[in-house]
């Protein structure tokens, strides 16, 4: 289980002190899917940044299964690389390695030997739909087929949280779709926790609660598209 | 074994890859480390071929060693020969025993006036033996006739004593080969002496103004002129110029069981060397300044195309941070592209320079003569795999310092910030 309390952050802009987190606090059981929704500048990247421990510069408590968040880069570092997995907007896949190298990139950063890494990313590369296309790198395969790329990553070491910034915003509807199933099916698999920025209500719709943010405050925590 | 190759192969191939990310600047950087290895190694070794031919040259001039009576370097002879050797005919046997030894050779250093019967001038002689020119080989340049005779030949005609001059005292004294010159000398006992030789040869030895004052006459002749048995110096010529300090220590403990009358000093080429030192000074000083700047040019190349890198890649830096790599495994991501490139330039420069001197040794390039030289001399460029990996670690060093200064701009940058960078 993962929980926060009284996360504050601010940011000095000019002479003036923009807050863009006041007081969030919220927990996120383990293995459900958590969408992170509220307008431009709401915040809630920022608290995605804070979670995902790629922003440490902030005021208030998280823990994850009970063990406070460390506050060094290098334990930073350390636990994303074991228990962390992230899924960006643009996908950010490294464009000299081929999907089976960025694929087996995180267990590679876990000491495992080459044919683990090969075995398990081949594995999760057919799980997600791209068994033939192991060995295309980025600029040869679709904005869907990149991004299914950077799920089977997020997810090949069995992360216990996977940080997802608007996984489906540069794709069509028709692959977003496509997308969101995949991350549903394969975080049930694995029993790994989502927090999923998004503005799209199809995936906000499919997660198990919703976080709205508007001005960095938790207007109100329900999953508003929930069927 | 193969999972050490994979572990080094592996990164390498990425990093190849990396570097394939932008060709024309890959290349530029490239180009760069060759021309300063090419540059590096070239220069060294044209340095190294003239340190080896002044070596070589000191060498056969002094002789490797050279045996003398204690002091004689640092004091002034009270009277012609009073600093000279006794004991040289005894000394000369045990010497030659040694196998590395190639000869040795008597030498009286003596002055006086010579004269062709209307006009006179000041020498500087020296008395030798014949296998003198032997030894010195290509060193010594004959111009006309013939190096001096072996006395013990039955053609040699004791009543024409022969000697050489060098080649502009010929021209003052308007002497050719076959005419007869005097020489006059103080004898060892302070008279005055005089002799009759006849030209064998001219010769120069491509420093005019020794070429106004030298001659060669026989040892024989001059201990005649000077009335002594005693010789000034004899000088031990070596098969390998490597073994100087080895024969020294030899020759020293060989001489100390003799139980001679008088005190040797045994004195190393290097130590008579001036010229050598010289020359080595002054060309370790423009090689050095050159190393500097070309590793300046390499640095600021290096570390413009390794920042170029960096900033490019902020994108990227931020993913592998993100993913849980820590900071010094991302620089060395880009230590390994500056190795790479710093090895493959310095193999394309090493290359060049290989076929440079290659080249030289099939065509005949010609120096201008130094100054205070008569003659030019081949130009030669040594390849030294010694010199070339000097000067590849140090551009390898470089290439890692740019690198890591680069890259560890990008890796302090926040996550955060790195993640949005466009």
């Amino acid at each position: 289980m993962i929980t926060f309390s009284d996360i504050n952050k601010s940011y000095q802009l000019g002479s003036q002190q923009v807050i863009a987190l006041n007081a969030v606090q919220g927990k996120m059981q383990k293995g459900s899917m958590v969408a992170l929704c509220g307008p431009s500048g709401s915040g809630k990247s920022t608290l995605l940044n804070i979670l995902g421990l790629l922003d440490m510069n902030y005021q208030g408590q998280i823990s994850i299964d009970g063990n406070a968040y460390p506050k060094g880069d290098l334990q930073a570092a350390k636990l994303r690389r074991h228990q962390f997995g992230f899924i960006f907007q643009h996908f950010n896949l490294i464009p000299v390695m081929t999907a089976l190298e960025n694929v087996a990139y995180p267990l590679q950063l876990l000491g495992h030997n080459r044919s683990q890494q090969h075995q398990l990313a081949k594995q999760i590369l057919e799980k997600v739909g791209l068994g033939e296309f192991i060995h295309h790198r980025p600029d040869n395969l679709s904005g869907g087929q990149q991004q299914r790329v950077a799920i089977a990553r997020a997810l090949v070491h069995k992360p216990v949280l996977v940080i997802a910034d608007e996984p489906t915003a540069s794709l069509d509807s028709k692959t977003a779709t496509l997308v969101i199933d995949l991350i549903k099916q394969l975080g049930k698999e694995i029993g790994t926790t989502f927090i999923i920025a998004t503005h799209d209500y199809r995936m906000a719709k499919h997660c198990d609660e919703t976080i709205n943010l508007i001005d960095g405050v938790i207007s109100k925590e329900q999953n508003q598209w929930a069927s | 074994m193969g999972k050490l190759i994979h572990n080094i192969s592996e990164p390498m191939r990425i990093a190849w890859l990396n570097l394939l990310r932008n060709n024309r600047r890959t290349l530029l950087s490239m180009l760069i480390i060759s021309i300063a290895v090419f540059a590096l190694t070239t220069a060294g070794g044209f340095g190294l071929y003239t340190y080896d031919s002044l070596k070589e040259s000191t060498a056969r001039d002094t002789g490797h060693l050279t045996l003398s009576q204690l002091g004689y370097f640092e004091k002034e002879e009270e009277t012609t020969l009073s600093n000279g050797l006794i004991n040289s005919a005894s000394i000369i046997p045990t010497i030659l025993k040694n196998e590395q030894v190639r000869g040795v050779q008597p030498r009286i250093y003596f002055t006086g006036l010579i004269s062709n019967g209307s006009k006179s001038t000041i020498f500087m002689g020296t008395g030798v033996n014949e296998k003198e020119f032997d030894m010195k080989g290509p060193f010594l340049d004959i111009k006309q006739g013939k190096s001096l005779s072996n006395i013990n030949m039955s053609r040699y005609d004791s009543s024409e004593p022969e000697i050489m001059l060098g080649v502009d005292l010929a021209v003052n004294l308007n002497v050719e080969i076959g005419d007869w010159v005097t020489l006059l000398a103080t004898t060892s006992e302070g008279a005055l002496n005089a002799y009759d030789f006849k030209v064998q040869g001219t010769y120069s030895t491509g420093v005019p103004e020794l070429d106004k004052r030298q001659l060669y006459i026989h040892i024989k002749s001059a201990q005649d002129l000077l009335v002594s048995d005693k010789v000034s110096t004899l000088s031990v010529f070596l098969f390998e110029t490597e073994l100087t300090s080895e024969l020294q220590q030899t020759i020293s403990v060989q001489l100390s069981e003799m139980a001679l009358t008088e005190q040797i000093q045994i004195t190393p080429w290097q130590d008579r060397a001036f010229f050598y030192y010289k020359v080595k000074n002054l060309y370790d000083i423009i090689f050095g300044v050159m190393g500097a700047v070309m590793a300046l040019v390499v640095f600021v190349s290096l570390f413009n195309t390794m920042t170029m890198s960096v900033t490019e890649r902020t994108r990227e830096i931020g993913t592998l941070s993100a993913l849980g790599s820590y900071p010094n495994e991302i620089i060395l991501m880009f230590i390994r592209e500056a190795t790479l490139l710093a090895f493959i330039g310095s193999l394309i420069g090493a290359i060049a320079s290989a076929i440079t001197t290659l080249s030289l040794m099939l065509i005949d390039v010609q120096m201008p003569p130094p100054p205070g030289r008569t003659d030019g001399y081949p130009l030669n460029i040594y390849f030294s795999i010694e010199l070339f990996s000097y000067a590849a670690l140090g551009i390898v060093f470089i290439c890692t310092l740019a690198a890591y200064l680069s890259a560890r701009k990008g890796v302090n940058k926040p996550i955060t910030e790195a993640l949005i960078h466009v």
